[in-house]
């Protein structure tokens, strides 16, 4: 037995453990991209990097066998800052996004590419679903939304954006797929929640936090909710019918409104403080209602709520909205809405944080041949348009035309890829050592099981080295230096490369370089 | 035009019949395939993977990694620019451009439309003294001006075509020897002109019937004299003739011999008469020297030197083995032999103070050690003469010269660890070192001295050669094992080491061929002798090509210890041109750049490390005030990135983003943050990288930084103080133009207007920096600024 120490915890491995191994024996956990279990291991990301205590050298764990008296220090700035600047590297020449500019540019952050997916393959009930993760007013919204996202769309300079608002639109526009049981398996809490206004922000807090199983009621001192939707919105823009059937949705899912019930100073101290458990304020721009009726110190500035949290000063006191960014787009009210929702959650101790990624790794525009590329996994021709008009929208043969023109600018790993788990765990600056100018991409769409984005591969070798030990043709490394590239010999498809090993090829793939082509991630 | 089928099939096929069908062929394989057909016909390609175990992975793989390879069809010719250290800072960027204009290349292509010629790169051709280089098929030149380029191709063209009607050449043999001429036919004397000198001078004698010995010599170190002849004449003093035509030689044999035969002595005469009438004068362009005259450029040069590797340069000729046995060769393997256990030779090593001569300098002593601890059977020995460094050729000149004192030093080497195989990795770009070691390997096996039971000892080794086809990465001794294995040159993780993992699992010494030429001479004069030499951590000599701004370049072998001041100013005879000394680049690519302030540094492991730099495999090149310490950086840099294997990301990415940051700078386009943007990075890949390439690499950046680092902030002011980086200089003529549109005719942009009489002017929008008008003005009257 060999004697290491790991951040000063001291243990003993067999002869052969690598540092890696030992590490992970004492609960120190090492990233490592290009190392996988069971492979042979040639160490290339370098983001398993660990210091050795005694010599001041730095070195791959995962390829280093332990020996006698090893002192190595994993946990540390030092090598945090190491492995951080191989994942700045790394996504320096990583060409590809993780999420799609449209989804990236829509302040509520919906899955619009997936969204899009799934029309078009007709599972509309699922689309909706997608939609309702970020948006809980979508028929409302696809009627006024500015769509930010369609002005991002890739499709836009090619033959016009993919019209994602009337997409939206249409996935709710059925009542009974909309009114569909929402709440049927939400345990609740028991919790009572106050929301001041019924505009975007307020109507979208009260969704989600019915959804999580609170009690809600919201105060609005009009006659009928809606807030500024409602009396600043001109009915040809916005039906009516439209606008009360999904308030009316959200009265179904048991929130109960107060109208005409201004709240004043005295009401918010004595009938909603001491008897609701928290309080979402969501009474739009300021010059409607000042923020000192709730006891918060105003002013000018808007800083009287945190805008991560949603937190004022007064615990249990949360708010959103215009009343903390005056905005033209009830999209972003919205969104605010749900975030102050999930807030509250978190206060009340209902639900736990969830940590989501903040990492995006984004690339910019299109050049004309990798439009072409982009092309391949979508159908040619201009935006469909409405027989109606804009305010009849989308059938369904129509909408799932329409969004098969999405051209898939999302990654198919989202979710698994280790670069971006690891970008987001330290914290990377992704535009750090960026280059003068990035690689061209391309997408290999042939194979029936797996689509290979060269762009994205970070070159570990682990597709080269499984397919090598079964396929007859396989994969290889292409060239050396900054150009290398894993290919297929005398440029043969990927098809005809991997018949038997694509499969364990993605699974292998620390990144979205390979990946399913028709698996969702996130359903 | 593209190969026939059947051509390709039968072709392949004899190869493959040759080399065998294992995965490890794979190399030869192809460089055989590129032999026939000038490139790599992806049809026989396919053939190998079809009747081989090569797959088609590792034959993309491999056939894509190492330079030497092609995967398109060359020209008829190929024109090789040299892109070494030396031929840098002289100019080969212009001089590559210059031929590219000329054969009308555009963007990334590298063939002329008629198929013609075929425009290359290379790191090296190893001629430094005669930089720039470019060499045209077999055919090298030295001292290209950009402007001449045509020419050259033009002469090459013409002389190819006539070159098929040489005439055979008789020597006269039946008279009394009445001395000896010594030719040096090191690759440098040869690309200067020495084989001409060798044909005239042996068409000469056959004329004369002068009945001496021609003798052709290996590197004679003196590569700035080139070509040289030295007259070795019974009771007279050898006379040594530097940089000598083929039109002189027979004014000097004829000052030296006399012509046999009445009618020989007229007939001389009478041709004689129509080329330079009186013997007597010294001809005006060759120098004499008698080699024990003191104060002589030759004596001067050689004075400081202590030759161990280079033992009788100049002398011995390369593959005769009497002449060898003659000066004590193989008396150093038979006493080892003889009188040593394996244990005693390695105690001998290390007593010696050894250190490995590839640059790291690792004591040769472990390094036996380890390797002869090892319970295997199975052991390996490899010479690593994969010298990829631009500037530096040492190990060619070693093993085109003294190939004997090489393998002598393998055979005492597998005999202390008790290995059974040693291989020759050598550099395809090393035709002749190949040529020579597979002569000495042949002669050493018909004398009982490679092979079975050598010299009746019972041990047994035998040594083959592996040729290397293009990749500096393969220097580093894990990535030259994995290529010996027929794979991609990538280094693999130490440890384990190769001394106890190496070649094909088994313990294998890996040393460098000056280590090798080392040991004969530690055993002839003991351990005691080689460690007096030298420094308390450096013992012995180490072999450094000097080159660039010095008077007098070429190979030296100096003790360790000797001040950088001592190789400059005594054996380089001081700068060239009266310019002022700035720095020695030492190290090549892994090294770095020490300033004039440390001109007294004495050449020594510790000492070279310490200050940033390292010895790395002997490039010295020599920078005066006219080189821009930010385009030398950028220079190294750029070779590095390109040679790195691209495996690990420190090394793949953070080379390529360090160069651009350096282009930035360079072409006056950087912030103050790129300089220590481009610092923190250079630290993290040389931490952070897998092997030495990566570890090393930015050293050129971090010394320069370190030394230079006001020259990185004048270019960010858009300012290069030496004149050099291109984008920040422009040029313009002076008021003493005299109008003779030299310059406008030259011009290869137009940015000349052609105005006879008239003083000149040049377009800088047009101007792309080539610099022929300043060449070719016969009044020095353009300027860069």
């Amino acid at each position: 037995m060999l004697k290491i120490t790991i951040d000063n915890q001291t243990t003993e491995v067999k002869p052969g453990t690598t540092v890696l191994q030992a590490a992970a024996a004492l609960g120190i956990e090492i990233p490592a991209m290009c190392y996988r279990e069971g492979h042979s291991c040639h160490p290339s990301c370098m983001v398993c990097l660990v210091k050795d205590a005694d010599r001041g050298n730095f070195f791959t764990s995962c390829a280093m066998p332990v020996a006698e008296g090893m002192n190595i220090t994993a946990t540390s700035d030092e090598v945090a800052a190491m492995r951080r600047e191989a994942l700045e590297l790394l996504l320096s020449d990583h060409v590809g996004d993780c999420e799609a500019p449209c989804t990236l540019t829509c302040p509520a952050s919906m899955d619009i590419p997936l969204m899009n997916r799934l029309i078009a393959k007709g599972e509309f009930d699922k689309s909706l679903e997608i939609v309702r993760e970020q948006i809980a007013l979508p028929l409302i919204l696809g009627y006024i939304c500015p769509a930010p996202c369609e002005k991002a769309c890739r499709r836009k300079p090619i033959d016009g954006a993919v019209s994602i608002c009337l997409l939206k639109r249409f996935t709710a526009i059925d009542a009974s797929r909309r009114n569909s049981n929402l709440i049927a398996d939400v345990v609740k809490t028991g919790k009572k929640i106050a929301i001041i206004g019924t505009g975007p922000a307020g109507l979208s807090a009260a969704f989600y936090l019915l959804r999580t199983g609170h009690n809600c009621t919201l105060f609005d001192k009009n006659e009928l909710a809606g807030g500024a939707m409602r009396y600043n919105i001109p009915e040809e823009k916005l039906p009516r019918e439209m606008l009360d059937a999904e308030i009316d949705g959200i009265r179904v899912m048991g929130a109960v409104y107060k109208m005409n019930h201004p709240i004043t100073s005295e009401i918010f101290e004595n009938d909603i403080i001491p008897k609701f458990d928290a309080v979402i304020l969501a009474t739009g721009n300021r010059e409607y209602q000042p923020v000192e009726e709730f006891g918060l110190a105003g002013g000018t500035d808007h800083d009287f709520a945190d805008k991560k949290t949603y937190k004022t000063l007064r615990p249990g006191v949360f708010a959103c909205g215009n009343m903390i960014r005056e905005s033209e787009m009830a999209v972003r009210a919205s969104a605010q809405g749900r975030m102050a929702a999930t807030e509250v959650g978190i206060y009340l101790g209902t639900h736990p944080s969830v940590k989501k990624f903040q990492f995006n790794s984004s690339f910019g525009h299109l050049s004309k041949p990798e439009q072409e590329e982009y092309l391949k996994e979508s159908i040619p021709g201009k935006p469909i348009e409405p027989e109606g008009g804009f305010i009849a929208g989308f059938n369904e043969q129509q909408a799932i035309a329409e969004a098969k023109r999405c051209m898939h600018c999302d990654c198919r790993k989202p979710a698994s890829c280790k670069l971006r788990m690891y970008a987001d765990q330290y914290g990377v600056n992704r535009k750090k050592h960026l280059g003068p100018e990035r690689k061209p991409l391309s997408k290999s769409i042939h194979h029936n099981l797996i689509v290979y984005e060269p762009e994205k591969c970070i070159r570990c070798g682990l597709c080269v080295e499984i397919s090598g030990k079964e396929e007859s043709l396989g994969l290889t490394y292409i060239g050396r230096g900054f150009d290398v590239r894993i290919s297929v010999p005398f440029n043969e498809t990927v098809a005809e490369a991997l018949k038997k090993t694509a499969e364990a090829c993605v699974i292998a793939c620390p990144t979205g370089s390979m990946a399913f082509k028709n698996q969702e991630e996130r359903i | 035009m593209t190969p026939d089928h059947e051509h390709i099939i039968q072709t392949v096929e004899q190869i493959i019949a040759k080399r065998g069908t294992s995965a490890d062929a794979a190399i030869p394989i192809l460089q055989d395939i590129q032999q026939v057909f000038n490139y790599l016909p992806d049809e026989a390609l396919k053939h190998v993977c079809a009747i081989t175990e090569i797959s088609p992975s590792r034959i993309s793989g491999i056939s894509t990694f190492y330079s030497q390879f092609r995967h398109q069809p060359a020209g008829k010719h190929i024109i090789r620019v040299c892109t070494g250290t030396a031929c840098h800072v002289k100019g080969a960027t212009r001089v590559y451009d210059a031929i590219a204009r000329e054969l009308k290349l555009t963007d990334g292509q590298v063939t002329d439309t008629d198929g013609l010629f075929t425009l290359e790169k290379v790191a090296c051709l190893g001629c430094c003294t005669l930089a720039p280089v470019i060499k045209i098929d077999e055919t090298t030149y030295g001292h290209i001006l950009p402007e001449k380029v045509g020419e050259v191709m033009q002469e090459f063209l013409s002389k190819n075509q006539h070159d098929n009607h040489k005439g055979k050449q008789v020597l006269a043999s039946d008279a009394e020897i009445m001395g000896e001429i010594r030719i040096g036919l090191g690759s440098c004397c040869v690309a200067s002109g020495s084989e001409e000198v060798k044909q005239e001078l042996e068409k000469i004698l056959a004329q004369t019937r002068i009945n001496v010995h021609v003798k052709q010599v290996g590197c004679v170190g003196v590569c700035n004299q080139v070509p040289v002849m030295e007259i070795i004449k019974p009771g007279h003093e050898p006379a040594f003739y530097a940089k000598i035509k083929p039109e002189e030689v027979r004014e000097v044999v004829l000052s030296h011999f006399q012509p046999s035969g009445l009618f020989n002595k007229l007939k001389t005469k009478f041709v004689g008469s129509f080329e330079k009438a009186v013997v007597a004068d010294e001809p005006k362009s060759f120098r004499k020297y008698l080699l024990e005259q003191r104060d002589t450029p030759i004596s001067e040069f050689l004075g400081p030197q202590k030759t161990i590797a280079s033992e009788n340069r100049g002398v011995v000729k390369p593959c005769d083995i009497t002449e060898y046995l003659a000066g004590g060769g193989f008396t150093a393997l038979r006493k080892c032999l003889g009188e040593f256990t394996q244990q005693q030779v390695v105690d001998e090593i290390s007593m010696s103070g050894l250190r490995g001569r590839g640059g790291a300098g690792f004591p040769t002593g472990r390094k036996w050690q380890m390797v002869k601890d090892q319970p295997d059977n199975e052991k390996y020995v490899i010479c690593n003469g994969d010298e990829g460094d631009p500037g530096a050729f040492m190990d060619r000149m070693l093993l085109e010269s003294y190939p004997f004192r090489v393998i002598e030093g393998m055979l005492i080497a597998g005999y202390a660890t008790g290995a059974t195989q040693g291989i020759f990795y050598i550099r395809a770009e090393y035709p002749l070192a190949v040529k020579r070691i597979n002569e000495a390997l042949q002669i050493c096996r018909e004398n009982g001295l490679v092979g079975n039971s050598i010299l009746n000892s019972g041990f047994s080794f035998d040594i083959r050669i592996f040729e290397g086809a293009g990749a500096f990465v393969c220097g580093e001794e894990t990535a030259l094992i994995a290529s010996i294995e027929g794979e991609r040159g990538i280094p693999r993780m130490r440890p384990p080491y190769p001394a106890v993992k190496g070649l094909w699992g088994k313990p294998t010494l890996v040393n460098n061929t000056e280590t090798f030429s080392l040991v004969s001479w530690i055993f002839r004069h003991g351990a005691e002798a080689f460690a007096n030499i030298g420094t308390s951590g450096s013992k012995g000599t180490k072999v450094f090509a000097l080159a660039g701004k010095v008077n007098r370049g070429g190979l030296i072998e100096v003790p360790m210890g000797i001040t950088l001041r001592q190789i400059v100013e005594e054996i380089g005879g001081g700068i060239a041109n009266n310019r002022k000394f700035k720095a020695v680049q030492i190290g090549g690519p892994s090294g770095g750049c020490i300033p004039a302030s440390m001109y007294d540094l004495p050449v020594d492991f510790e000492e070279l490390s310490k200050v940033g730099a390292m010895m790395g495999s002997g490039g010295l090149i020599v920078l005066d005030d006219t080189d821009c310490m930010v385009d030398i950086a950028h220079y190294f840099l750029s070779f590095t990135q390109d040679q790195s294997c691209g495996r690990c990301t420190f090394c793949r990415v953070g080379t390529t983003r360090m160069l651009q940051l350096l282009d930035k700078i360079r072409s006056g386009k950087g912030k103050p943050e790129d300089i220590t943007h481009l610092e923190k990075l250079a630290i993290s890949t040389q931490q952070g990288s897998l092997c030495g390439l990566g570890k090393t690499a930015p050293n050129p950046v971090l010394s320069t930084l370190r030394y230079f680092r006001e020259e990185y902030e004048a270019h960010i002011q858009g300012n290069c103080p030496s004149g050099k980086c291109m984008p920040l200089i422009t040029y313009s003529i002076t008021d003493e133009c005299i109008g003779c549109t030299k310059c406008a005719q030259r011009c290869p942009s137009d940015a000349i207007a052609f105005k006879p009489y008239e003083i000149h002017t040049i377009d800088m929008e047009k101007c792309i920096k080539c610099d022929i008008c300043r060449q070719v003005c016969p009044v020095d009257a353009v300027k860069v600024g």
